[in-house]
């Protein structure tokens, strides 16, 4: 099968093209013309392009097979955010309706949840969040992009496979959103014992092109995690220590700082109406969808894709922090 | 009571500034809006709760029939659009730059005039709160003659998570004379020319700092004699922290404001006596005047008060004029006198 990856010179792309070519597809990759382009196998197509200026997309689909679309911003302001991930896939996906390609993956995330309604698990059930303007740009662009895929998708009655992923991690990005907040030697914890969607970036990576080959998936959402089972402190705990940044692990419970946040939006509001502005760890809809403490159902990608991670939380830990001075400066959003 | 309505084309984040300021208006609405995006202009209409949004200008026009058109496109698209605009009778705000090039505004200024329709260019600045203290001071007596003022704008346009600097996606000043700092023109040529009055020369130094960055200049310094004062004008990509720095020197007092930072204003006064004693009295004076400024401006902040400061004022007033109550918050004439000496800014960079 002949694969269009979009956004594959992204963090999450280089891993993507690498394991699309392990499992013996061909790839042809959309890089930004002047992003170093990653060392891969000689037989990766590179299709030179950026989705956000108006330019020919349409020979990026000659001969191709299925598309994995991936490019999305996870810097920049709002507007930044919403030209390059929503804008730049309304372009991507007309210059696909003008193809004869019919097999789209969209990698969405775990943020078009509505992280307020979900009760105990959160599984692809869960409501979509559907007033996203409080919250970040980050978080507004992926659900209108989402909006954006559906609705091509429907109109031209594409086999559309929508995956959600959780924290993406690996190396050179091991500091997640999640963990809470690094403040000089202390590290944060809200809700320590909270549970984390992590999708190792190689895990990630191999759920995606499972996706490609089972035609089960077809219509079908999923989230992908690699499972629940390691906490805030865990993951902090191997972070401090493999990034040799040791400090102070400072736990606050969850309900402490949602509290927090409640009452500075009660006083927000009461104090300047509907305008107020507060930060990200203030706001409390921010603040649940990094924090809230949930168990994250991988029933479907069981069930339904037959996926499991391959890897281990150990063995992704010894592969991230392999290299010296891997961590990232930017937490990572879901 | 009969709404004035509005709508709007171009739905990037300067849109939602004017869609915040038309909210507190109690007798207008905005009926539409419009992006080549249809999921940009789905999203704004959603998140203004507006009925209808369009992908074309030209069909909006043909639907709907509002009292001002808001153009908030990047500004190669605003030449066109506003001609369609006023060449069918419609009323018009457009944001700065009006038009790339002066010639486009004088094809602009004639249509309106034939067709009565009002042509106004967002010049918030002109109504900021600290300019407008100053005109109170000025008008009080409290500064005396004005000799000079200095326009000084500071800001970071090699932030790689900014738009400026983006190596993939030129820019939409791009094109601009200028390049970047064309996009700010505007501001520092309306802000002079107040206090100026008719330009008699101007003189302009573009250079670069950084060596390594794409744009052609990332620096400009400026002279403009007036009529009535002198003005020294600069932008700089390089210096840091930003600010928008407004000084305006006259023979009995200088006032500043950093016009990114309301209400920050200081005022340092001709004072008699003792003058170690005055000049203790102006740094006390002083300190008080930046700390009840930065107090204000972070209590501004958690309240969500728009950076955007006097664009609530000149969107206000523009619609006040349209209902025909007032004259414009700012004349054609003065709208062409300032783009004629973004112009002049500009004349070194022709070839």
């Amino acid at each position: 099968m002949k694969v269009l990856v979009s956004g594959a010179g992204g963090f999450l792309g280089r891993f993507v093209v690498g394991r699309l070519l392990e499992s013996g597809h061909d790839v042809r990759a959309i890089v930004r013309p002047t992003s170093t382009t990653p060392i891969w196998n000689e037989s990766v197509e590179i299709f030179p392009a950026d989705l956000r200026v108006q330019g020919n997309l349409k020979a990026a689909f000659d001969d191709i097979d299925a598309v994995l679309h991936l490019a999305a911003a996870t810097a920049g302001n709002e507007d930044i955010q919403f030209a390059s991930t929503v804008v730049a896939t309304e372009r991507f996906l007309e210059a696909m309706a003008h193809s004869s390609v019919k097999r789209l993956i969209h990698v969405s995330s775990l943020v078009v949840y509505d992280w307020a309604r979900a009760k105990r698990i959160m599984d692809e059930d869960t409501p979509l969040l559907t007033a996203p303007y409080k919250m970040g740009g980050y978080t507004i662009a992926k659900i209108w992009q989402e909006r954006v895929v559906t609705k091509f998708a429907r109109t031209h009655s594409w086999d559309l496979t929508v995956l959600r992923p959780g924290f993406i991690w690996g190396p050179q990005h091991t500091q997640i959103a999640g963990m809470g907040r690094h403040i000089g030697k202390t590290y944060l914890m809200f809700g320590p014992l909270t549970r984390l969607p992590l999708s190792h970036v190689m895990n990630c990576a191999d759920c995606l092109v499972a996706a490609i080959d089972r035609p089960a998936a077809i219509g079908e959402t999923f989230n992908v995690i690699d499972g629940d089972e390691i906490q805030v402190w865990r993951y902090v705990r191997e972070y401090a220590r493999r990034s040799s940044q040791p400090g102070l692990m400072l736990p606050l419970p969850y309900f402490v700082g949602y509290g927090v946040a409640r009452l500075a939006s009660i006083t927000s509001h009461a104090l300047f109406g509907k305008r107020g502005k507060l930060p990200s760890l203030l706001t409390p809809g921010r603040f649940e969808s990094q924090f809230k403490p949930l168990r994250f159902s991988t029933r479907k990608l069981h069930d339904v894709l037959d996926w499991r991670p391959p890897l281990t939380f150990e063995e992704c830990v010894n592969l991230s922090y392999g290299l010296a001075g891997t961590e990232n400066k930017d937490p990572v959003p879901l | 009571m009969n709404k004035l309505s509005g709508v709007l084309i171009g739905c990037g984040s300067i849109a939602r500034e004017h869609l915040a300021a038309v909210a507190d208006l109690e007798n207008v609405q905005i009926v539409a809006v419009c992006d080549l995006s249809a999921a940009r202009a789905q999203a704004t209409a959603e998140r203004f709760g507006i009925a209808r949004s369009y992908t074309g200008h030209h069909q909006l026009l043909a639907d709907v029939r509002p009292d001002l058109v808001h153009v908030t496109t990047i500004p190669s698209a605003h030449f066109p659009i506003v001609r369609d605009c006023l060449s069918a009778g419609l009323n018009v705000l457009c944001e700065k730059p009006i038009t790339v090039d002066y010639r486009e505004f004088q094809v602009l200024k004639k249509l309106a005039t034939q067709n009565h329709s009002l042509l106004m260019e967002n010049q918030n600045f002109r109504f900021h709160s600290g300019i407008r203290r100053v005109h109170q001071l000025l008008t009080a007596g409290q500064i005396g003659d004005v000799l000079e003022v200095q326009i000084c704008l500071y800001l970071n346009i090699f932030d790689p998570n900014g738009a400026y600097a983006d190596k993939n996606a030129a820019h939409s000043s791009a094109v601009l004379r200028g390049g970047i700092i064309g996009d700010f023109l505007t501001h520092i040529g309306y802000l002079a020319y107040m206090f100026t009055g008719p330009v008699l020369d101007v003189r302009t130094i573009w250079t670069k700092h950084n060596g390594d960055s794409l744009f052609p200049f990332d620096q400009l310094r400026g002279l403009i004699k007036g009529q009535r004062a002198t003005a020294y004008v600069s932008f700089s990509g390089n210096a840091q922290p930003d600010g928008f720095w407004v000084r305006v020197v006259g023979t009995k007092a200088h006032v500043e404001t950093n016009l990114y930072e309301p209400p920050r204003f200081t005022v340092r006064r001709l004072r008699r006596g003792e003058p170690a004693l005055m000049k203790l009295a102006d740094g006390i004076a002083e300190s008080g005047d930046v700390f009840k400024g930065s107090a204000v401006g972070f209590w501004r902040k958690l309240g969500g008060t728009s950076s955007y400061d006097g664009l609530s004022a000149l969107i206000a007033g523009t619609y006040l004029a349209v209902d025909g109550r007032v004259p414009p918050p700012v004349s054609l004439e003065e709208i062409d006198a300032v783009a004629c000496l973004v112009e002049r800014l500009t004349t070194d960079l022709l070839p």
